[in-house]
């Protein structure tokens, strides 16, 4: 599995079969909307997060507020330029991620393996792949 | 209260079903499901106890005859009397001649009540075997895949009919269906059977959601096809009679050959929709 965060549930919060699952991710918080949970997904269990490199948006030199719940301040470990698309990995708290963006917004933004930048990720687009523990 | 404890050499099936309740027995053929129909209307041997409500139906000393048991039962194949009228097949059960009209009128069949079965069509016939189950206002009415030779608009007109009849009549109703659309409009409870025995039992949604993690909307497919497009990969999966394409990174890609069995899946907020 690919694309993939380990993190332990902090707080659950329901509305009939609608839930914001908060999880702690090496000290960064995330946040997930989902419909019904699976029973062993409850606060203190450890999960397997995942997401789609296409939906992991990057910014640089980020400022100002947004509506993405989840802001993780990663770095750039390897670029791989395509003729439209960009593919990066980037590093977080010892978990390497990738994100697809196109390649105009790669030379847009004057992306460099090293650079510090923040990966954005909305609630709805992170789901549970495993619960660990 | 139904409580069924019965094994023979194919099935071994302990379970309490609640009375009117709608259940469906679902799991791959040759699962024992309908040697479980068989063996409550008394149709097949078996050991054990079946009580319904407070009657002994089967015990270690008695066994009801399958006439004296309060069982619809309704086939595929229709099993109509080809000589006997619409109303003649009803009447042979019992000559009860309001509850027949009753019955022929509730399915829209009242007109057709003196054709022959030969000149009716498939989901006319299946009305007139549905009628005639009700007859003797059974306790328990067994549905063996009774609609799965009709097209989905019939289908979805009989589903209605069986389920007011249903209602109407307080029974408790035990159908075999592979449609998960039919068990889901229709039952409060699925179970699952496997080499005979009980493997999943749960409401519809939680037996029929096949899905994985936080993952709604899933299929199961096929992989046909896997191409590298400038730094990504594209799927071409089958799913059903339909193909998709899904676009995957290189570490996604590394693992799937083509052939694999695969499980595709998003969450139930990605999806668009937009009517036909």
């Amino acid at each position: 599995m690919t694309n993939t965060i380990v993190a332990l549930v902090k707080e659950i919060k329901s509305v009939d079969n609608l839930n914001i699952v908060k999880y702690d991710f090496n000290g960064t918080a995330l946040s997930m909307m989902s419909l019904e949970l699976s029973e062993n997904v409850k606060v203190g269990a450890k999960v397997r997060l995942t997401t789609k490199p296409t939906y992991i948006a990057i910014a640089k030199e980020f400022s100002g507020d947004i509506s993405y719940s989840n802001k993780l301040h990663v770095k750039i470990l390897h670029v791989e330029n395509g003729e439209l698309l960009t593919s990066l990995k980037i590093q977080v708290n010892g978990t390497t991620l990738e994100s697809i963006i196109t390649r105009d917004s790669s030379d847009r933004m004057n992306l460099h393996v090293g650079d510090n930048v923040t990966a954005l990720l909305k609630a709805n687009e992170l789901s549970i792949a495993e619960v660990l523990v | 209260m139904i409580k069924i404890n019965l094994k023979n050499s194919i099935i071994d099936i302990n379970l309490e079903i609640e009375s009117t309740s709608f259940v469906a027995l679902s799991g791959k053929s040759g699962s024992g499901k309908t040697t479980l129909l068989r063996v409550l209307a008394g149709l097949e041997d078996s050991v054990g106890e079946l009580h319904v409500e407070s009657h002994v139906w089967q015990d270690s000393s008695t066994c009801m005859s399958v006439q004296k048991r309060e069982i619809g039962f309704v086939f595929q194949d229709y099993a109509l009397f080809e000589n006997m009228s619409v109303l003649q097949n009803l009447l042979f059960v019992a000559k009860d001649l309001e509850l027949a009209e009753h019955l022929l009128h509730v399915t829209e069949m009242s007109e057709l009540k003196d054709r022959l079965p030969r000149t009716l069509s498939g989901g006319q016939k299946q009305r007139v075997a549905i009628c005639r189950a009700m007859m003797k206002r059974p306790k328990i009415l067994l549905l063996d895949e009774p609609l799965s030779a009709l097209d989905s608009q019939m289908r979805s007109n009989l589903q209605n009919e069986i389920l007011s009849l249903h209602k109407e009549f307080g029974t408790t109703t035990i159908m075999v269906s592979h449609d998960p659309s039919e068990i889901y409009r229709l039952c409060n409870r699925v179970v699952l059977l496997e080499d005979g025995k009980i493997i999943n039992d749960g409401s519809p949604k939680d037996i029929l959601l096949k899905t994985k993690g936080s993952q709604k909307f899933s299929f199961e497919g096929e992989l046909l096809e896997i191409k590298k497009v400038d730094v990504i990969f594209i799927a071409i999966i089958a799913i059903g009679q339909q193909l998709v394409e899904i676009v995957l990174s290189s570490d996604e890609a590394e693992s799937l050959h083509v052939g694999d069995k695969v499980n595709v899946s998003t969450k139930a907020f990605s999806p668009t929709i937009s009517k036909n």
